[in-house]
């Protein structure tokens, strides 16, 4: 069973972490979760990504979610914002793109 | 949408929409009543009379600066739940929040299943760390009943400035959510 105690020793952990590297997000995602994303397959999507960034690790990665943007045609949407770079929009994603993408 | 679990993501996604900063959700499996039950409750900005009958129109969107001319998520949600014998009912008030309660016949063959409970709550708590999750599970038949509770408050001031994607944070909520989804027999709804 997962307690609160569980927690306080990923945050004593993440502390450390964010000591090493300063805290600091790199790169925010965010999933389009629209009624026609939703349809489309874009909880998967949130999914893999969530499980990527567990597997490789990622400290300086932030998921988020949002509503629809009229783009319904080319569900489901990611947008992808990286510091001190333009945004950066994809289409038509999917798990095995999630797995794909960065390294 | 294929499942009742896709149904309460797009639901959930509606109040954080609508500005929630709290939402409770509540799942009751009550095998004695032969009825699954979908509680959502937020304290978002809520609708008035004439809005919340709107919502349940395919032809209507909150959404007007959009080229968008539907919203169809309420409506099939409903259509999905009175097409089993279920019922949809919802209820609002501006600047309080809005509760919407949904009924499924359990035993009825075509009711959708539940499906994927835990993804569509793990992406809703960490996509949305500015909101505060109440997640309430609820098994109920003749023997027993077992309940989940799921406080994403709690966690958040055990963590501090430590974020919802931290790597071991999101299996931390999956692992928690899987035990409470297991022990609430909801894997197979």
């Amino acid at each position: 069973m997962k307690t609160l105690a569980d927690l306080k020793k990923i945050r004593e952990k993440a502390q450390e972490d964010m000591k090493l590297r300063g805290g600091n997000v790199r790169i925010k995602i965010v999933v389009g979760m629209g009624t026609s994303g939703i349809a489309m397959g874009a909880r998967e999507v949130m999914k893999t990504f969530l499980e990527e960034i567990a597997a490789r690790n990622l400290t300086d990665v932030l998921v988020t979610q949002t509503g629809e943007k009229g783009l319904s045609s080319m569900e489901p949407v990611v947008d992808l914002i990286e510091e001190g770079k333009p945004k950066v929009t994809y289409g038509n994603m999917n798990p095995d793109k999630v797995k794909k993408s960065g390294g | 949408m294929q499942d009742i679990s896709l149904h309460l993501l797009d639901i959930i996604e509606n109040s954080v929409r609508a500005e929630a900063k709290s939402i409770k959700v509540r799942v009751i499996n009550n095998v004695n009543k032969n009825r699954l039950r979908i509680i959502v409750e937020d304290d978002g900005t809520g609708m008035d009379s004439h809005t919340l009958e709107k919502a349940q129109d395919p032809f209507y969107t909150s959404k007007e600066e959009r080229i968008k001319k539907v919203g169809l998520g309420i409506p099939l949600f409903k259509q999905n739940a009175e097409l089993v014998g279920g019922s949809f009912k919802m209820a609002s008030e501006p600047g309080f929040g809005t509760v919407l309660t949904v009924d499924f016949t359990l035993d009825h063959i075509d009711r959708m299943p539940l499906g994927n409970l835990k993804d569509t709550l793990l992406g809703s708590i960490i996509g949305h760390p500015e909101v505060d999750f109440f997640i309430h599970l609820i098994y109920r038949d003749r023997a027993a009943e077992q309940c989940f509770h799921f406080d994403t408050k709690a966690i958040r001031e055990e963590l501090g400035d430590i974020p919802l994607t931290y790597p071991d944070v999101i299996e931390y909520i999956d692992q928690s959510l899987l035990e409470g989804i297991q022990n609430t027999n909801m894997e197979d709804v």
